[in-house]
C-alpha cells in the first residue's frame, strides 16, 4: 500500500483509538505498525501528521509491535528516520527520541544484544552531555530541549533497566554543576544513584569512582551493561510503599554495607548539590526528587538524614499536595532521626490544617485527612495498617475535621471515621462534658436518617446513611450507648420509609450479629405490628424473609395470614412464599401448616399454589434438620438466573443422596479366630462428623456367600470407634476382594455416597482351628487327618525361610491357634480348618539355621498354591 | 513514581451512555513496570468503552440509580477518598484516582510499585499525589480563562503536544501545562544556565509587580440558645510580578492594621524561599489569644512569570459583617417570613452588589406572595420558588433592613422545583450574595512599602471582599451545625 493522505491516517487512528483490539483484529490491523513505520519517511506527509503517528506509537506500542524482534525492528526503523532527518529544525526530532525510547523499553527488547539499544544509548548520553554528534545532527536552536529530553529517556530507561547509568554518575554530576538543564539532569542522577547504590550494596562493592569519574561509559566502546547484569534486571521502586520497604531485601542490604570516608563524603556532596537546586525544579520533580533521595539514603551509615533539614520549613510552608506528601515519605523513611517530637508535632498541625482548608479543593482535603489516619509517627501504638488517629492528634486539633449533614458523603463519611474514633478513645472521660463527641455523633446519625427517609431523596441518600451506620458500628462496637439508638433509629427510619428495605437486608447481612439480632428483632416488630395490606406490602415481605425466625411465630404467622389476602400478584404471592420459606428454615411447623395449606387453595397463581403445596409437603413429610438442608442456600450452581431453577436444584440437591469424596476410611485389624465362621475385624475411622453410616460390601467373583451391611449410627474425627466384626461365608477357600460402598449423612444433613477404597481377605483371615481334641490325644488326632487326606487330596514339600526369631517365633506368630502337637523348640504339628470344608495340615520339622521344611498336605488341591505362596512369604511378614 | 494511564471524560446526564471519553493517554513504559510490581494482581489498563462505564457506575453517574444495586450500595463499600477501585471484566482496577469538576471528570492510574494484594496504604504510593497534581493541572488549564465550549475543546485539541513536553513518559515533570505550552511556543530561544524548570523564560519590558488580595467570608447564622453563629474569612494572595532578569529577588509583606484581625492557616507557593515559623504556626486550630502574630507576614520569593498565588490564609474576624436574623413559619397552606439584616457598622458601606436569595425547598411554585420591605427590591421567581431580595449598593443609614411578607406555593412538580435534603419543612436559609471592592475584612492590605525588589515601578494593589456560603438559617426550627456551634 502506498503512503496514506493525511485524512486517511487521521480516519485510520480515530478508528484505532476508538478501539483498539477491534481494528487490530479487523483487516488494517497487521499493517499498522508497518505502514505507520514507512510513512514516517513518507515527504507527502506534513509534520503534524507525522508527530500524530508518533504519539499513537507512544502510546500502543505492544499492540503496533507485539513482540521484541518487532520491537527492535521498529526502534531500528525510528533511529534511522532520526538520523535521516535534513538538518533544520523539525518537530520530529523529540517525538522519534520518545518513541524509540518506549518501542525499546515497552518492547522487551532493551539488553546488550540489541542493536537498537546499542545505537540509542549512546546517542541519548551525548545528547544529555550537550557534545557535538556532528553533521549538524542538532541544530543549535534545539539543542536544549533535546538534550532535557535525551535525560528523560535515559530516565525512563534506567527505571525499566535498573543499573544503566551506573557508569554515568560522575558524568552526570559533572553535567549538573556546569550549565545542564537543572531538572531533567537532577531527576536523572538522582534516580541512577539511588539505583547503583542498592545494585552495589546487593553485590558487596562501593561506589568506588563512579561518582567522580566524569569520563562517558562509553568513550566509542561498547556501553557497560555489568551492573545491570548485577541486578538481574529486577526493577527497582522508586519509591517504595513503607511496608514493603521495612521488608525489603534491598534495603537491608543497604543498611549494611558501609561506604569508605571517601565515598561517603562524595556521595553526600552528590546529595547536598541535588538539594541544593531543588528549589530550581517543579514542585512535582521536587518531589520526586525527595522520595528517591529519602529512600536512597535510608540506613546508609554515614549519610545524615539532618542534610533533609534545610529543605523542610519551606516545603511544610506550602499548599502542594505532591511536596507535603514527600515530606509524609520522608518522615515514614526516618522517622525520630529527622523529626524530632515537636517537628512531628508540627507536621500534623499543617496537616490538619490542610485538611481543612477552605483554600485547597475537596479530593486533596480527603487524601489529607486519610494521611492524617495513617500518619507515620514515631512512636507508633496500635496495630500497623490500621487507620487510626494519631496520638498527638487530639479533640482540639479535631475540632474542624468533624462532619456535618452539610459534608458530600465522601467527606462526611472521612471525618465521621475521626468522629468515631474520637468517640471510641473518649469513652472513660467523664461525662456532662459539653458538647460530648458521642452525643454529636448521635445527632448526625439521626440527621442521616431524617434525610433517607424523604419520599424523593435520591438513593446515595439512603446509601450515605447505611454506610455510616455501618461504620459507626465497625468502629464502635461493643458500645451499647451508641448501638442502642442506633437500633431505634433505624427501626423508625424503617416504619417512615419501608422502601428500603433492600438497603436494611444488606445492611444485616454486613453486620455483627451484635447489631444484627436485636436490629432483626425490632424490624420483626416493626414489619408484623402494621396491617400487611399497604403498597408497601413488598417490601414488608421482603424484610421479613430476612429477620423472620423462630421467635413471634403467632404475630408473624397472624401478618401472613392478613397479607395473603392482598397478594394478588406474582410479585407478592413470591414474597409471601419467601418469608413461609424462611419460618420453614427455622423450624417453624404448628401454624405454618395451616397457612400453607390455605394458600396451596387460595393462590390465584398456579405457580404460587405449587410452590405452596411443596413446602406444605417438605414441611410434612421432612424431619427439622433435613427440611434446613433442604431450604437451604442451593449447594449446585443454577442452570438458569432463576430463583425457580435454583430453588429446585437446591431440593434436588437437599433430597437426594450425592455423590462425595470419601470421609470416611476402614482399614482390616487382626482376626478373631473363634466362632464357626470367620469374621474380618474392620476399624472406622471418620474424617468428619458423619451419622446414619451404612457400609455395604460386594464380593468380587462370588468367592463368599453375599455379606450383610454394616450400620453404625455416628462417627466422629479423633472418637475412637469400637471394630466392626464382618463375618465371611466363603463358598471356597480362597483370598477375595472386597468392594465397599458407604452411604452417611452429613452434619450439615446431606446424604452422601461414597465408594471407598477396596478391601482385601487374604489367605489366612479364612483359617480356623479344628476343635481342641481331648487332652493328649493331639498327636492320634493328627495323623488321622493328616492320612486322611490322601488320596483324593494332595501332598507337598515346601521350604519356609526362618526369620532371626527362629521356628518358635514363627510358629508363635502366625500359628498358635492351630497348633496341634508341639515340641518346642523343634517340631510342630498344624491343623487348619479352611471353611467351608477343606483342611490344611502342616508339619514343620528339623528346622535349619535359615529356614524349615515343611511337609504339607491338604483335601483340596486348590489350596496348594495359596498354602505354598503363604508359607513363603512368613519369614517376611513378620 | 508514575502514572499508568490518564482520562478526561465530559459527564453527559441523559445521554444513553451517560458520558463520553474527551481524552485519554496511556504509557505503556510505565504498564510494563507495573506488570512486573504488581505480579499476579496486575490488573491492565483497559479500553477506554468499559473504563467509562466502569468509571461512571462507581462515581454513581450513571442515571439508573433506581434500584439497590449491591456492588455500589452496600453499606460496607465504603470510600472515604477520591481513589477508587473500578470492577472491568471480573478484575479490580486499583487505585483509580478521579473527581469530577464541572461535568468534567478527570482521571488517572497511578503506578504502584509493588503487589496489589493486599492493598498498600494510599499514604504509601508516591504516585497518588502526583496524579492529584496531574489531574489539577489539566484542569487549570483547562478552566483558566475559558469562557465557552469551543475554547474548552481548543484546549482538549492541545493537550496531546503539551502532555509530550510535561509527561513524556507517565512521570509528571511540571503540573503547570501553561508552562509546556509556552515551552512548545518558544522553544527557539536558547535559555540560559540555572533557569529554573518552573519558569520557561524572561520578562522583557517596564517593571511592574500586581498584587490582589481577596477575602471570601463564609458565616452560618442561626439565632438560636445553645448554637454559636459561626464566620470566617478566607484570603487569597494573587501576585503578577513582570520582572527582568532570570531569578529576580522580591519580598512581599502582608500588613495588619492596628486593631487587624490576624492571619492563619497560611498556605504559600512553593517559590516562596524561606517561612518565619511564626507564618507557619499561626493556626486557627489553637484557641486564640492576644499574643497571636499580627504580622508583617514577610514572603521573599522568587516570582514565576505568570500570575500566582501567592498564598492562602484564613482569620476570625470578632463580627460578621453582616449580621441576620430569619424567621419562617408554615401557617396552615403558607409560609410567613420575617427577614432582618444589620450591617456592622466598621464594614464599608459600599457594594458592588449585595442580595439576599431567600429558596424554597421541596415545594411547589409560588402562587401567592405579600410583602412588606423597609428597603430594595424583591425579585420573584414562581417556578424555581425562589426570592431574590436585592439590596444594592448601600445599606440605609440605620444599617438595618427587613423584609417580611407570606407566600404560598401550588403542587409540588417534581421536574421544576428543587430538591433539598436538607431544608424539609420549616428548616429553611437565606443565603447573601456580596461583594466590596478595595476592602478586606480582616484589614489586611499590601502597599508601596511592602514590595521590595530591586526594580523600581508602583505596584498595583487591588483588594476585594466576596461572601461565600454566607448563610443565615431560619430560628424557627432545626438546621445543620457543625461542631464548632457547639462549642459556646
Amino acid at each position: 500500500m502506498g503512503p496514506l493522505s493525511r485524512d486517511a491516517w487521521a480516519q485510520r487512528l480515530g478508528a484505532f483509538r476508538a478501539s483498539p483490539s477491534a481494528f487490530m483484529a479487523g483487516p488494517e490491523g497487521e499493517d499498522l505498525g508497518r505502514d505507520l513505520l514507512g510513512d514516517l519517511r513518507s515527504e507527502n506527509l506534513s509534520e503534524q501528521t507525522k508527530v500524530s503517528l508518533l504519539a499513537l506509537s507512544l502510546e500502543y506500542p505492544a499492540q503496533l509491535w507485539p513482540d521484541v524482534s518487532a520491537a527492535e525492528v521498529a526502534a531500528t526503523s525510528l533511529l534511522d528516520t532520526l538520523v535521516l532527518l535534513p538538518p533544520r529544525p523539525s518537530a520530529l526530532r523529540r517525538p522519534l527520541l520518545l518513541a524509540a525510547t518506549t518501542a525499546l523499553a515497552a518492547g522487551g527488547a532493551l539488553g546488550p544484544t540489541s542493536g537498537a539499544s546499542c545505537r540509542l544509548l549512546p546517542l541519548l548520553l551525548g545528547l544529555a552531555a550537550g557534545s557535538d554528534l556532528g553533521r549538524g545532527f542538532v541544530p543549535a536552536s534545539e539543542q536544549r530541549p533535546l538534550q532535557a529530553t535525551a535525560c528523560e529517556c535515559l530516565r525512563e530507561l534506567e527505571s525499566c533497566k535498573p543499573g544503566l547509568l551506573g557508569g554515568s554518575l560522575g558524568l552526570l554530576r559533572g553535567l549538573l554543576g556546569q550549565e545542564g538543564p537543572v531538572q531533567p539532569l537532577s531527576l536523572l542522577l538522582a534516580l541512577a544513584l539511588r539505583n547503583t547504590l542498592v545494585l552495589q550494596s546487593r553485590v558487596g562493592a562501593g561506589l568506588g569512582g563512579l561518582l567522580t569519574d566524569k569520563v562517558p561509559p562509553t568513550g566509542g566502546g561498547p556501553w557497560d551493561w555489568t551492573l545491570v547484569e548485577e541486578g538481574d534486571g529486577r526493577l527497582q521502586p522508586q519509591a517504595p510503599s513503607w511496608p514493603a520497604a521495612e521488608e525489603g531485601e534491598g534495603e537491608r542490604s543497604l543498611t549494611a554495607r558501609e561506604h569508605s570516608p571517601e565515598e561517603a563524603r562524595e556521595l553526600r556532596a552528590a546529595v547536598i548539590q541535588l538539594l541544593d537546586t531543588s528549589y530550581l525544579l517543579t514542585p512535582v520533580a521536587q518531589a520526586q526528587l525527595l522520595w528517591l533521595l529519602g529512600w536512597a539514603l535510608r540506613g546508609l551509615q554515614g549519610q545524615p538524614p539532618a542534610l533533609f533539614k534545610p529543605q523542610l520549613v519551606r516545603l511544610l510552608g506550602t499548599a502542594q499536595l505532591t511536596l507535603l506528601h514527600a515530606v509524609l515519605a520522608l518522615k515514614a523513611a526516618f522517622g525520630e532521626a529527622l523529626f524530632t517530637a515537636q517537628d512531628e508535632a508540627l507536621l500534623l498541625r499543617r496537616l490538619t490544617l490542610a485538611a481543612q482548608h477552605p483554600a485547597l479543593p475537596p479530593p486533596t482535603h480527603l487524601f489529607y485527612l486519610h494521611c492524617l489516619l495513617s500518619f507515620p509517627e514515631n512512636w507508633p501504638l496500635g496495630p500497623e495498617g490500621e487507620e487510626a488517629a494519631p496520638l498527638l492528634l487530639g479533640p482540639q486539633l479535631c475540632r474542624g475535621l468533624l462532619p456535618s449533614l452539610l459534608h458530600d458523603p465522601m467527606a462526611l463519611l472521612a471525618r465521621l471515621h475521626l468522629l468515631c474514633l474520637l468517640c471510641a478513645e473518649d469513652e472513660e472521660e467523664e461525662k456532662g462534658q459539653l458538647p460530648s463527641p458521642r452525643h454529636y455523633l448521635e445527632e448526625l446519625l439521626a440527621g442521616l436518617r431524617q434525610r433517607a427517609a424523604l419520599d424523593e431523596g435520591p438513593r446515595a441518600l439512603a446509601t450515605v446513611c447505611f454506610q455510616a451506620s455501618y461504620l459507626v458500628t465497625r468502629c464502635l462496637a461493643g458500645q451499647p450507648t451508641v448501638l442502642t439508638p442506633l437500633i431505634h433509629g433505624l427501626a423508625q427510619l424503617y416504619r417512615v420509609r419501608p422502601m428500603l428495605a433492600s438497603h436494611f437486608v444488606d445492611f444485616l447481612d454486613q453486620v455483627d450479629s451484635e447489631l444484627r439480632e436485636p436490629l432483626k428483632v425490632v424490624l420483626r416488630q416493626e414489619v408484623v405490628s402494621r396491617p400487611g395490606r399497604d403498597e408497601a406490602l413488598c417490601w414488608h415481605l421482603k424484610m421479613l424473609a430476612k429477620v423472620a425466625d423462630g421467635d413471634a411465630q403467632s404475630a408473624t404467622l397472624n401478618f401472613l395470614q392478613a397479607a395473603a389476602a392482598h397478594c394478588t400478584n406474582w410479585d407478592l404471592q413470591q414474597g409471601l412464599l419467601r418469608v413461609c420459606r424462611a419460618l420453614l428454615r427455622a423450624g417453624v411447623r404448628g401454624g405454618l401448616v395451616d397457612l400453607l395449606q390455605v394458600l396451596a387453595r387460595q393462590l390465584e397463581d398456579p405457580d404460587g399454589r405449587d410452590h405452596a403445596r411443596l413446602y406444605y409437603i417438605l414441611l410434612a413429610h421432612l424431619a427439622g434438620p433435613k427440611l434446613g438442608v433442604a431450604l437451604g442456600p442451593s449447594l449446585a450452581p443454577p442452570a438458569l438466573a432463576s430463583s425457580l431453577v435454583a430453588e429446585n436444584q437446591g431440593f434436588v440437591a437437599a433430597l437426594m443422596v450425592q455423590e462425595a469424596p470419601a470421609l470416611v476410611r476402614l482399614s482390616v485389624g487382626s482376626h478373631g479366630v473363634k466362632g464357626p465362621l470367620p469374621v474380618l475385624k474392620l476399624q472406622p475411622e471418620a474424617l468428619e462428623p458423619i451419622y446414619s453410616l451404612e457400609l455395604r460390601f460386594r464380593v468380587e467373583g462370588q468367592l463368599y456367600a453375599p455379606l450383610e451391611a454394616v450400620h453404625v449410627p455416628c462417627l466422629c474425627p479423633g472418637r475412637p470407634a469400637r471394630p466392626l466384626l464382618l463375618p465371611l461365608q466363603p463358598r471356597c477357600p480362597a483370598p477375595a476382594r472386597l468392594d465397599v460402598h458407604a452411604l452417611y449423612t452429613t452434619s450439615t444433613g446431606l446424604t452422601c455416597h461414597a465408594h471407598l477404597p477396596p478391601l482385601f481377605v487374604n489367605f489366612a483371615d479364612l483359617f480356623l482351628p479344628f476343635p481342641k481334641p481331648p487332652g493328649g490325644a493331639g498327636l492320634g488326632f493328627f495323623e488321622e487327618l493328616w492320612d486322611s487326606c490322601l488320596p483324593e487330596g494332595a501332598e507337598s514339600r515346601v521350604w519356609c525361610p526362618l526369620g532371626p526369631q527362629g521356628l518358635e517365633g514363627l510358629v508363635s506368630h502366625h500359628l498358635e491357634p492351630f497348633v496341634v502337637v508341639a515340641q518346642p523348640p523343634t517340631s510342630y504339628y498344624v491343623a487348619i480348618h479352611l471353611p467351608p470344608n477343606s483342611k490344611l495340615l502342616l508339619r514343620l520339622e528339623a528346622a535349619l539355621a535359615d529356614g524349615v521344611p515343611v511337609a504339607l498336605r491338604t483335601d483340596d488341591w486348590a489350596v496348594l498354591p495359596l498354602a505354598g505362596d503363604y508359607l513363603r512369604g512368613l519369614a517376611a511378614a513378620l | 513514581m508514575a502514572q499508568r494511564a490518564v482520562w478526561l471524560i465530559s459527564h453527559e446526564p441523559g445521554t444513553p451512555l451517560c458520558g463520553t471519553v474527551r481524552f485519554s493517554r496511556r504509557y505503556p513504559t510505565v504498564e510494563k513496570r507495573a506488570r512486573v510490581f504488581n505480579g499476579a494482581s496486575y490488573v491492565p489498563i483497559p479500553e477506554d468503552g468499559p473504563f467509562l462505564k466502569a468509571l461512571l457506575f462507581e462515581l454513581r453517574l450513571l442515571d439508573d440509580d433506581k434500584d439497590f444495586v449491591e456492588s455500589r450500595d452496600s453499606c460496607s463499600r465504603i470510600n472515604k477518598t477520591s481513589i477508587y477501585g473500578l470492577l472491568i471484566g471480573g478484575e479490580e482496577l486499583w487505585p483509580v484516582v478521579a473527581f469530577l469538576k464541572n461535568d468534567i471528570i478527570y482521571a488517572c492510574v497511578p503506578l504502584v510499585e509493588q503487589t496489589l494484594s493486599p492493598r498498600p496504604p494510599l499514604i504509601s504510593v508516591s504516585g497518588v499525589s502526583q496524579g492529584f497534581e496531574f489531574l489539577f493541572g489539566i484542569q487549570d488549564f483547562l478552566y483558566s480563562g475559558q469562557k465557552n465550549d469551543s475554547e474548552l475543546n481548543t484546549k482538549l485539541s492541545q493537550l496531546p503536544d503539551l502532555l509530550l513536553q510535561a509527561c513524556p513518559f507517565g512521570t509528571l515533570l511540571d503540573a503547570n501545562l501553561k508552562n509546556s505550552l509556552d515551552n512548545t511556543n518558544f522553544a527557539s530561544v536558547t535559555q540560559p544556565q540555572k533557569q529554573p524548570a518552573w519558569k520557561t523564560g524572561t520578562y522583557k519590558g517596564k517593571p511592574q509587580v500586581s498584587i490582589s488580595i481577596t477575602e471570601k467570608v463564609k458565616s452560618m447564622q442561626y439565632d438560636k440558645q445553645g448554637i454559636a453563629d459561626t464566620w470566617q474569612v478566607v484570603g487569597t494572595v494573587t501576585c503578577k510580578c513582570d520582572l527582568e532578569g532570570i531569578m529576580p529577588n522580591v519580598t512581599i509583606s502582608l500588613n495588619l492594621p492596628t486593631n487587624g484581625s490576624p492571619l492563619q492557616d497560611i498556605l504559600v507557593h512553593p517559590c516562596v524561599t524561606s517561612l518565619d515559623s511564626a507564618i507557619l504556626t499561626s493556626s486557627s486550630i489553637d484557641a486564640m489569644d492576644d499574643s497571636a502574630f499580627s504580622g508583617p507576614y514577610k514572603f521573599p520569593l522568587t516570582p514565576p512569570l505568570e500570575s500566582f498565588n501567592l498564598c492562602y490564609y484564613t482569620s476570625q474576624v470578632p463580627v460578621p459583617p453582616i449580621l441576620g436574623f430569619y424567621q419562617l413559619k408554615e401557617e396552615e397552606v403558607q409560609l410567613r417570613i420575617t427577614i432582618n439584616l444589620k450591617l456592622h457598622e466598621s464594614v464599608k458601606n459600599n457594594f458592588e452588589f449585595c442580595e439576599a436569595h431567600i429558596p424554597f425547598y421541596n415545594r411547589g411554585p409560588i402562587t401567592h406572595l405579600e410583602y412588606k420591605t423597609s428597603f430594595g427590591q424583591l425579585e420573584v421567581f414562581r417556578e424555581k420558588s425562589l426570592l431574590i431580595w436585592i439590596i444594592g449598593q448601600k445599606f440605609p443609614k440605620s444599617m438595618e433592613i427587613s423584609l417580611s411578607g407570606t407566600v404560598t406555593f401550588g403542587a409540588k412538580s417534581h421536574e421544576k422545583q428543587p430538591f433539598d435534603p436538607i431544608c424539609i419543612g420549616e428548616t429553611a436559609y437565606l443565603k447573601l450574595h456580596f461583594r466590596i471592592l478595595d476592602y478586606t475584612l480582616t484589614g489586611c492590605y499590601a502597599d508601596q512599602h511592602s514590595v521590595q525588589v530591586f526594580a523600581s515601578g508602583k505596584p498595583k494593589i487591588n483588594r476585594k471582599l466576596i461572601s461565600s456560603d454566607y448563610y443565615i438559617w431560619n430560628s424557627k426550627a432545626p438546621a445543620p451545625v457543625t461542631y464548632g456551634s457547639l462549642l459556646l
